[in-house]
């Protein structure tokens, strides 16, 4: 992808990532600030894909679309008023977590423009699928597996918390 | 046009918004939410390196794969706390939830 493809796609997207990103937090709704989240994440996978990630930009859709489905059951499951008809407030010390979130934010965005980053530029593109598929089945097996296992432990530890009653049977 | 430290800085606002809606927000579910935008954050630092510092690092895409299973078991997990609070005290409202045991 040239200069001028990569900037044509990156600076949109982006915008429109950062603003469904924020718009998240600003709505009274959980299954919109579920649809909001599923696509500012989204959407970063487009950004991935301006960055010549190709891969990483497509998992990134894949991965989200089912993750953030599943987040917005969960907030129509636990919330009173999901579709946020009564305009309730889901916040507290809202000032002082912008004030610190702002702080935050433009502190690093101003730290990535003033230090002096190394060029060490080796090419243009991102590996491709194939070169990947090496490095899987190759030197990072280990770490590899290490991530499955991972996973594999969430989802027993996740259902055995979730789960009614502990292990001298049912709580109630 | 696009360079590491744009990427860079468009990945710290990222990372702020992440951080007001886990501090800001009153519900597990959006505390959530706030973090997994902040790993998206981190992700976009990952690809903006992979990108424009070494290109053909294989190894760096492995990164933001680590990240993304982080993102996935931190919300199954975060899932299952919010199902057992909600399940003790018939609320996900972390103001509420001022006690660890069920």
């Amino acid at each position: 992808m040239s200069n001028l493809a990569t900037a044509l796609v990156f600076w949109p997207s982006t915008a429109l990532m950062l603003v469904t990103g924020a718009n998240v937090f600003r709505t009274s709704s959980m299954a919109r600030a579920g649809l909001l989240l599923l696509a500012a994440l989204g959407i970063e996978g487009l950004v991935f894909l301006s960055l010549a990630s190709e891969f990483l930009g497509v998992l990134q859709l894949l991965m989200m679309s089912g993750e953030m489905v599943i987040m917005v059951f969960f907030m129509v499951m636990f919330m009173p008023d999901p579709g946020g008809l009564m305009g309730m407030d889901m916040t507290h010390d809202k000032r002082r977590a912008a004030t610190l979130a702002a702080a935050v934010g433009v502190g690093l965005a101003v730290l990535a423009v003033l230090t002096d980053w190394p060029a060490r530029v080796i090419g243009t593109s991102a590996p491709d699928v194939r070169a990947i598929g090496f490095e899987v089945m190759g030197r990072s097996m280990v770490t590899f597996l290490f991530a499955a296992m991972t996973i594999l432990f969430a989802m027993v530890g996740g259902v055995l918390l979730a789960k009614h009653g502990g292990r001298y049977g049912r709580d109630d | 046009m696009v360079s590491l430290p744009v990427v860079l800085a468009v990945a710290g606002v990222m990372f702020g918004i992440g951080l007001y809606g886990a501090l800001g927000q009153t519900n597990a579910i959006m505390v959530i939410m706030g973090v997994e935008l902040m790993l998206g954050a981190a992700m976009l630092n990952v690809v903006g390196f992979l990108r424009y510092s070494w290109p053909h690092a294989t190894s760096g895409a492995f990164f933001v794969l680590i990240v993304m299973t982080l993102m996935a078991v931190e919300a199954a997990v975060g899932f299952a706390l919010v199902v057992s609070a909600f399940r003790n005290s018939r609320t996900a409202e972390i103001d509420d939830l001022t006690e660890l045991k069920g």
